[in-house]
Formats: structure tokens, C-alpha cells, sequence
């Protein structure tokens, strides 16, 4: 730990001296600072950094994951990042800090943080859910903005074993309606009073399973049962690695049933107000969001969970393969 | 209030002790699944204890291999056995198997150290003028030691029988039925009421299968024994070996 924890250190430092030269490079030229106001010119400087930002997390591998990303991208352009909120706890912990301004920034799912202030609002559209969780949080603590999402979510996925999915040719949930009473389900031990599972099950797909085993949703156990054969459709989390670990199929939610969990960079109006460029603030998170996709949040579980790979480097790894830092 | 008037309108609700998943049916499970693993726990601890406490041959060996399982996790055993038993059977290898073994693990090392306890406890004397009255082993083993050293055996069952129907609620976690399924599902659910059932439920019949052995104590004591000490005919130092569970305060 100590090695990798100076190495990541040294790395900040020679990023930061780097910024620090390249920000000379992009010194207005004199006509522009000409015409730049006092307060443009001295929050534009480089020699003024941008204020310490604190960004947190909930304990999930991923969501530290994506926390630690937005953070070291922040860094690579500059910026110091206090990471005590990383992992900080539950969303019941998280939010409140987030409103208080005991952090600026968290990677947030917007349908599950919909749904901590509004139960029952989120829906399968990300948009809608935005939107809805913007008009929220403009009330929190100050005003809080919901950057773009992901094109990556995390949520509950029905899979099934790649026989399966050949021998009987499922790809979408709708496939499975004929075929329901041939499979032996896996469902979430709350799925009788989810309004999600059971009842968006049988409205949106005709399924009512008889032979159905109750394990608890995106667990070991769940995945156990899939592997060993007790199931043959399990109620997993989109991005669970044993799912690309196991070349698993994940049935598409054609009749989008399931609430759309992409990610979200939250961060503090008070924080934002404070930045001399806003708008560069926002795309540098915003063009990181844009390339996180299901795929890579699955990639980087799997390193985390079973390559036992540190989560910095982790996250490191994904801002590289991106183009978005120099290897180091 | 709200907590004990969810419990009340749980257990007051008709639909809840219908069908398959129903209070009725879901004890039924507990009981058959219990029932199972106790009758397997003793299958196996029993015979060694009585051969052990009889021979006092390899009692060192045999007690403290059994308190090993004492000091293992009932969800850890699951946890080992589950994936080597569903690659076997992928329906009750899953739920049921790791489940009864889990629970004859932990059942074993109260059945066999009481037992051995209970025969090894017999006073010497009374073994010697058996044997002198020209009984065989077995004789011994069945007439005298047996009859002496019951109630500490079936203070072993006991207690075997009370962990282990609190146990196994765990198999729920990996989909069996049985009374677990309130907890694990009334938590999920995050219905208080259901879970509380559930409590209740396991505790009840916990009590219920205490009781019984009790009766069943001061039924199968011999009346030569019954008024006197703890323990009839066992020596104190026996009585206090590790892991020994007095009649009187099983469980």
C-alpha cells in the first residue's frame, strides 16, 4: 500500500507541476486581458488555483470506483481533491453530507437517488429521472446540479446462462413470456411487494413464475444459483462482473420496466459559483461520464473483484484507456 | 405501538396461513428440515459417544474434534459446502444439503460430548458389580450406563435440537423455505410485521422443542435417579469436562 499510496502522490504532484507549466501556455494573450474584467483575469490565472474540491461516495466498489475517476480527471486538470467522503457510507449518510457541504461532489445513480427523496417517482427513462432529481435537489442545500449521466447504468438485470439463452433464443424479456413456466426463476426476496419486480413483471411481460427461488438480488448467492443451475434466469445487477466472468446473457428490458440507474456527477451550486470557468469544470466531468459505459463500469468490478486490484489504479487504468491521461 | 400492531395484523391476516408460504405450511418445513438434521446429528454423534464414554478409548480425540465444530460458523459451512454439493444436485444441493450439513455440524458436538459425558460419568463401582454379576458389555452399556448417564444424553439432544431449529432459518438466504423466509423476506420487504412474525414464529417453536425434551427428561429418567443431584451417578469431574450441557439448564 505504501509504495502505490507514494507513487499515486508522486503522480498528483508531477500532474499538478505539469498543469501548472501548461497553464503558462494558455496565458490570454494580451489583447484578451485587455478586455477581461479584474475578477476574470485573477480567478483565470494560474496562479490562483481552483479551491480544494471534497468529493465522497457510498462504501459500493463502484461508486467509489467512479468517484475516484472524476477525482483523478479533476486532478489531471489541475484541481486538489480531498477524498475523505470516499466511501463514506449509505445514501442516508452521503446526501446529507452533500446537502450540509460536507462534500462538493458525488457520483450518484439518478434512479436510486430519485427514489430516496421521491419513492416511486423513478421510472426506465434516465432522462426523466434528471430531470426529476434536478427539480429536487435545487431545493438541497443551496441548490445542488445533476451533470450529465452515463451511458453506463447499474441496475437490476434478468440473466440467464448462455445455453439458455441458445437453446430456448432469449435476448429480451418478452422472449421469456412464452417460454416462463420452462425456466426455474431466480427473483429478489422483495420482489412479491417491489413495485419493479412481481407486478412490472406480470403487467409489462404476462409473467407470473411458477418455480421461483428467493435469493437476494445482485448477491453471491443469486449468482451461485445461476452457475449451479437451481436457476435459470437470475435477478443480478447489470454490471455484477460473474455476468461477463461467466459469459452470461443479460435479456434486454424491452419494455423498460426497470429504473434507469446511469450516473451522475452531483456537485454543489456553491462550489460551482466559486470557479472562475464553470463551463470547463462541468465538461471535464461531463466528457468523463460520456465514455462510461455498462460494459467498462463491468470491466472495472471485475478488476476490483477479482483481480483485487486497488481502486485508484483502477480508476487510473480507465482514464488512460480513454485517452484522457498519459499512462504512468 | 406500530411494531406490535404490524405483528398483531400479521398474524391476524387470513391470507397469511394459506397455501404454500403460509404460517402452516412454512413451520411444517422448519420442523421436517430440523427434524432431518437432528435426526443425522445423532445418527452420528450418539454411537461414537456411547462407544468413547463406554471404552474411554480415543476421548480426547473424539470431544475435541467435535468442539471444533463448536467454533465454526454455521453460514461459513454453508458457505464451503454449497458450491461442491450444487454441482452435484443443483436443486437441494443448493438449498437443502449445504443447509443439513451446516446443521449436523453444529448439532454433533453437543450430542456426542453429553453423551460421552453421561456414560463416562457412571460411577465405577456400579459398572464393577454389573460386571460382576456376570453382565456382558453390552449389557452394561444398555442396563446400567445407559439408563444412569440418560438424562445428561438427552440434555445433549436438547440443546442439539433447540440451536438447530434456530439455525436454520439461515437456509432462506439460499432459498429454502422454512420459518426463515419471514426474516429473510419480512427484512427485504422491510415489513416489520413479517419479520416480527417470523421472530415469534422460531422462537415459539424453539420453546416448544425445549419443552418437549424436558418432558421427555423427567419421563425417561429412572425413578432410582430422579431425586437426586444433577447429574445421577456422574462424577463431578466429569460433569465439568468442556462443552457439557447439565440437564437442567440446556440451551
Amino acid at each position: 500500500m505504501r509504495p502505490s499510496r507514494m507513487l499515486a502522490l508522486g503522480a498528483s504532484l508531477l500532474v499538478l507541476a505539469g498543469a501548472c507549466t501548461t497553464g503558462g501556455g494558455s496565458t490570454p494573450t494580451p489583447s484578451e486581458a485587455a478586455t477581461a474584467t479584474p475578477t476574470q483575469a485573477a480567478t483565470a490565472s494560474p496562479t490562483t488555483p481552483p479551491p480544494t474540491i471534497k468529493i465522497g461516495s457510498v462504501g459500493f466498489y463502484e461508486a467509489k470506483i467512479v468517484a475516484e475517476i472524476y477525482g483523478q480527471q479533476l486532478e489531471a486538470n489541475g484541481y486538489t481533491v480531498d477524498r475523505a467522503g470516499i466511501g463514506l457510507g449509505t445514501r442516508d449518510v452521503l446526501l446529507p453530507a452533500l446537502e450540509s457541504g460536507q462534500i462538493d461532489l458525488q457520483p450518484e445513480y439518478i434512479g436510486s437517488g430519485l427514489a430516496h427523496y421521491e419513492p416511486g417517482k423513478q421510472t426506465g427513462d434516465p432522462k426523466a429521472n434528471q430531470t426529476e432529481l434536478q427539480n429536487v435537489l435545487n431545493g438541497k442545500g443551496g441548490g445542488i446540479t445533476v451533470l450529465d449521466y452515463s451511458p453506463g447504468f447499474d441496475q437490476n438485470a434478468f440473466v440467464v446462462r448462455k445455453d439458455t439463452a441458445d437453446s430456448l433464443s432469449l435476448t429480451k424479456m418478452s422472449d421469456t413470456t412464452a417460454v416462463q413456466d420452462q425456466l426455474k426463476w431466480g427473483l429478489a426476496t422483495d420482489c412479491k411487494t417491489n413495485p419493479v419486480c412481481a407486478a412490472a413483471l406480470k403487467t409489462a411481460y404476462g409473467l407470473q413464475p411458477k418455480s421461483v427461488t428467493y435469493l437476494s438480488a445482485c448477491d453471491t448467492p443469486m449468482a451461485q444459483a445461476l452457475l449451479a443451475k437451481t436457476v435459470d434466469v437470475a435477478e443480478l445487477c447489470s454490471t455484477q462482473p460473474d455476468i461477463v466472468k461467466n459469459g452470461w446473457v443479460v435479456l434486454q428490458d424491452d419494455k423498460q420496466t426497470q429504473p434507469a440507474d446511469n450516473l451522475s456527477p452531483l456537485v454543489r451550486n456553491d462550489y460551482l459559483a466559486k470557479l472562475g470557468d464553470k463551463a470547463a469544470f462541468e465538461k471535464l466531468l461531463n466528457d468523463v461520464s460520456a465514455k462510461l459505459t455498462t460494459d467498462g463500469l463491468t470491466q472495472m468490478g471485475a478488476a476490483f473483484t477479482f483481480d483485487k486490484k486497488d481502486i485508484k489504479d483502477i480508476a487510473h487504468q480507465w482514464l488512460v484507456d480513454n485517452g484522457f491521461v498519459k499512462a504512468s | 405501538m406500530s411494531l406490535i400492531e404490524a405483528t398483531i395484523a400479521w398474524f391476524t391476516n387470513p391470507a397469511n396461513w394459506e397455501g404454500p408460504d403460509g404460517i402452516p405450511a412454512r413451520m411444517v418445513e422448519q420442523i421436517a428440515i430440523s427434524g432431518l438434521s437432528l435426526l443425522i446429528a445423532a445418527l452420528i454423534a450418539l454411537p461414537i459417544g456411547l462407544y468413547v464414554g463406554h471404552t474411554r478409548r480415543g476421548a480426547t480425540l473424539a470431544v475435541n474434534l467435535a468442539n471444533i465444530g463448536r467454533a465454526l460458523p454455521s453460514l461459513a459451512v454453508i458457505g464451503i459446502v454449497l458450491p461442491i454439493t450444487a454441482a452435484i444436485d443443483p436443486e437441494l444441493g443448493f438449498k437443502l444439503y449445504p443447509l443439513v450439513i451446516a446443521m449436523v455440524v453444529l448439532a454433533v458436538p453437543p450430542i456426542l460430548v453429553n453423551t460421552y459425558t453421561g456414560i463416562s460419568g457412571v460411577e465405577p463401582e456400579l459398572v464393577e458389580a454389573a460386571r460382576g454379576l456376570g453382565l456382558r458389555e453390552g449389557q452394561i452399556l444398555r442396563r446400567v450406563e445407559i439408563p444412569l448417564g440418560l438424562p445428561v444424553i438427552l440434555a445433549g439432544l436438547r440443546t442439539g435440537a433447540v440451536q438447530i431449529v434456530a439455525t436454520a432459518t439461515l437456509g432462506a438466504i439460499f432459498g429454502l423455505g422454512g420459518l426463515g423466509r419471514f426474516l429473510v423476506d419480512g427484512v427485504a420487504q422491510q415489513d416489520v410485521g413479517q419479520t416480527m412474525g417470523g421472530v415469534i414464529l422460531v422462537a415459539g417453536l424453539a420453546l416448544a422443542v425445549d419443552g418437549l425434551f424436558a418432558l421427555l427428561q423427567r419421563v425417561t429418567t429412572s425413578p432410582g435417579i430422579r431425586a437426586q443431584g444433577p447429574v445421577g451417578g456422574a462424577t463431578p469431574a466429569a460433569a465439568s469436562a468442556p462443552g457439557v450441557v447439565s440437564p437442567g439448564n440446556a440451551a
